[in-house]
């Protein structure tokens, strides 16, 4: 369905309305958002009617519901039991513009935020509400939660992303903006679609070839908790971005420097910027948000301490002493924004005492509790060899460096990196991103889309894959244009994994086991199976 | 870029001093890994895995190395003779034969205790930082700051830290105008052959470094680029940016 020509019209009118509206730029400063303009452009094009939509589900809160959000709520999931804490308090949800659907779509930000997730959105909850809603749950609305908003809408097939992978459509103009100036970048590469499996990639309306040019990625949302670690400050935040000395985005309030660790590609500087790109792709808000909801919605966000706080076989987590790791108070209560990967501090803080057998736990729970402190040990202490990993392997540890996890994911009680964090780790490159295998015995295709990658001839190629490779998702590079940035992705934090998988920007592990053993093969560790089970343990109990 | 010895040489190589290009090997240790690298019959030991606070950064498997160093009379560290200083560059084309990673042997252990061991630190980074120079204080005038670069190296991780000085400058005088120039620049390596680094370096080392101030935007009214794409022949100290802080009351109103 073609935009209607009125709709259109308004779309131009509010161009730069969505740009600035509740910001102000200050010289020097990067305008607030820049693509976003081109974002509404597609936005307006999709048919955005809501859906409507019965209450059900376990523990789903649709967009609308008026129920009132405790000061700290539990859920149950595959591996124990996750808590919510609002360091704030209750909240009354009614007219919260987080919990309101203030689009035309009929979705709210706790529509993909769902706090039985942990404040993201787990594949089981994705396919209960297919299965409860006959697929017209607001979640699978066109512009995002379909593979293509050309596709058939309301047909399964038409949302196997979403469906199989727990991804949404992430549509980025290209070339992309330049965050400091009006104009776009000069990628540093060519960007070709080899296989375009959902077509929205070559779709003559939503794809590279329209008339408002847009490569299509498929991503997870990330988590609302915690985020006061997410955005801080603090150790590694300067002017330049410690990693590669690019200048770092700044928050368009106030001018100063950001971490850029917010999502996938650091696009967004701030939670409010983020917040209004949301209303924008994802509501189809088209007018944005306005400042006060901005402010109501961050100020919402900022709150939010989640983690897992009971374990299956463990029982409690925060029984006994030395358990620092473990639960949103301790999270709330944690030092933000600094380094983690050090004896001093830890980035997961668990004392001997807490894995020593106690008399009042079972058997079993003193098993459990001895595995999940070999796991943290292992997470900070075992080594092996990272290898051509940009970002990492190029800042001056050199190529291979011989490190443990607690390198990468050092801030302390999250896993984040506490500078600014994208780096590729190869999960959406080739030869490392997952992918079905094509043989001449099964008729099962591939799901991603793969685009080829040329460097250009007049700078070096990439250090690690030469001038021509190939990739599912250019992360950073789809916002950069660098070459050097392809398939580079913030790391997200390790917090209420239990939760909400598949993990990955992609969706490509399926559950804990699987991540590790991508890990496995991708740096050749040679876990034993012991130490495999200790630390998809440990990690489940984050 | 390998080019005929053409270019004149300022100072031959003393004796020894050593300048090649060649792979670089990974010695692994029961502690961190040594870096080393092979060339004439000879086993070079270039330095040891830390952290981003060290002088020394390893190199690359997969990619040639460009080794400036100067022999020292120490004994060898994990079989090799030790270069100190030395200066490692990582050659941008890849090189796919450089990949050797030798396992830990018996016997062969570093001669010291790592600052910063393969895992969790003791809570400090492995080198302290220098302690910061006295704020600038006036008269203010125009300054010349200059910013070097591995070979073939272009704005990366060490460029903020290597800029501090300038925007301590910088912002002690207030409005500035900024002139950045860049070069290009060819090393002579030991077997008498000249490698110059890639046609229009100067110029992307120019844009970026000014890129990087331009983003500052407060207190610097202007930044000028300039880049020279003929090679200076000469060991790292030609690899460099030129960043010279003019206070706009001296540069004139106009020019800012």
């Amino acid at each position: 369905m073609r935009v209607s020509p009125a709709r259109a019209v308004l779309v131009a009118a509010l161009g730069c309305a969505v740009l600035s509206g509740g910001y102000r730029a200050a010289a020097g400063q990067p305008q607030s958002p820049a693509h976003v303009a081109d974002q509404a452009g597609q936005a307006a094009e999709v048919p955005a009617e809501a859906s409507a939509v019965p209450n059900g589900g376990r523990a789903w809160w649709s967009p609308g519901e008026a129920r009132d959000l405790p000061q700290a709520i539990e859920y149950e999931n595959a591996h124990g039991r996750l808590t919510l804490y609002n360091q704030g308090g209750p909240v009354e949800t009614s007219g919260h513009p987080f919990f309101e659907p203030l689009g035309p779509n009929g979705r709210a930000c706790v529509s993909c935020h769902q706090p039985a997730d942990g404040m993201s959105l787990s594949i089981t909850s994705i396919r209960e509400r297919w299965e409860e809603t006959a697929g017209r749950d607001p979640i699978f609305a066109a512009i995002d939660g379909s593979d293509c908003p050309s596709l058939p809408q309301g047909e399964a097939a038409s949302h196997s992303l979403l469906l199989e992978r727990g991804l949404f459509r992430v549509f980025l103009p290209w070339p992309p903006r330049d965050p400091w100036g009006a104009g776009r970048i000069e990628p540093e590469f060519k960007l070709e679609v080899v296989r375009d499996p959902a077509g929205c990639n070559l779709d003559p309306t939503y794809g590279l070839a329209s008339d408002n040019p847009m490569v299509s990625v498929y991503r997870r949302p990330r988590m609302v908790a915690n985020l006061p670690y997410v955005v801080h400050r603090n150790f590694g935040v300067g002017p330049f971005v410690g990693k590669t000395g690019e200048p770092a985005l700044r928050d368009p309030e106030n001018g100063q420097p950001v971490n850029m660790n917010l999502m996938a590609d650091a696009r967004q500087p701030t939670l409010g910027t983020q917040a209004m790109e949301a209303s924008v792709t994802h509501l189809q808000l088209l007018n944005g948000l306005n400042p006060a909801q901005i402010a109501q919605i961050t100020a919402f966000e900022r709150q939010l301490f989640a983690a897992q706080t009971r374990d299956l076989h463990a029982g409690d987590l925060l029984a006994g002493p030395g358990g620092r790791a473990f639960g949103p108070r301790n999270l709330a209560d944690g030092e933000i924004g600094v380094l983690g990967n050090n004896i001093t501090r830890w980035v997961f803080p668990i004392d001997e005492a807490w894995g020593e057998p106690q008399a009042r736990l079972t058997a079993e729970q003193n098993a459990r509790r001895a595995s999940i402190f070999r796991g943290q040990r292992i997470f900070h202490f075992r080594t092996f060899w990272i290898r051509d990993s940009m970002h990492l392997n190029t800042v001056g540890l050199g190529n291979p460096t011989k490190r443990t996890c607690a390198t990468c994911h050092g801030m302390h009680m999250t896993g984040l990196d506490t500078a600014n964090g994208w780096m590729d780790i190869g999960t959406t490159n080739l030869p490392w991103a997952r992918e079905v295998p094509r043989n001449p015995w099964t008729t099962e295709r591939e799901r991603m889309p793969l685009f080829r990658i040329t460097c250009r001839a007049d700078l070096p190629p990439h250090p690690y894959y030469g001038r021509e490779f190939y990739t599912q998702d250019p992360g950073r590079a789809l916002i950069s244009g660098k070459c050097n940035d392809v398939g580079t992705i913030v790391m997200q934090q390790f917090r209420g994994l239990a939760a909400r998988p598949p993990y990955f920007s992609n969706g490509s592990a399926a559950t804990l086991r699987e991540l590790i053993d991508f890990y496995d093969r991708r740096y050749n560790i040679q876990y034993s199976e012991q130490e495999k089970v200790d630390l998809e343990n440990f990690m489940a109990t984050l | 870029m390998l080019c005929a010895g053409a270019l004149s040489w300022a100072s031959a190589s003393q004796a020894r001093d050593v300048a090649f290009v060649a792979c670089p090997i990974v010695q692994d240790t029961s502690n961190v890994p040594c870096w080393l690298s092979e060339h004439g019959g000879e086993v070079y030991y270039l330095g040891i895995q830390s952290d981003v606070s060290a002088a020394f950064n390893p190199p690359s498997l997969g990619h040639l190395a460009l080794v400036e160093g100067t022999v020292s009379e120490g004994e060898r560290i994990c079989g090799g003779l030790v270069l100190e200083p030395v200066k490692v560059s990582i050659m941008p084309a890849l090189s796919p034969e450089c990949d050797e990673l030798r396992m830990v042997q018996p016997g062969l252990e570093l001669p010291f205790e790592p600052p910063r061991p393969p895992g969790p630190s003791s809570g400090r980074l492995a080198f302290a930082p220098p302690p910061p120079a006295p704020p600038p204080t006036p008269p203010f005038e125009a300054k010349t700051f200059e910013i070097f670069f591995p070979f073939e190296g272009t704005v990366d991780f060490k460029t903020p830290d290597a800029l501090q000085a300038v925007l301590a400058y910088a912002r002690a005088v207030g409005e500035v105008r900024l002139q950045v120039r860049a070069q290009r620049a060819a090393v002579r390596l030991s077997d008498g052959q000249v490698i110059a680094e890639r046609e229009g370096i100067a110029a992307v080392r120019a844009r970026e470094i000014g890129r990087m101030f331009a983003a500052l935007g407060e207190g610097i009214a202007q930044v000028e680029v300039a880049s020279s794409d003929v090679p200076q022949l000469g060991d790292w100290r030609q690899r460099k940016v030129e960043i010279t802080v003019t206070p706009c009351d001296e540069a004139g109103r106009p020019g800012c």
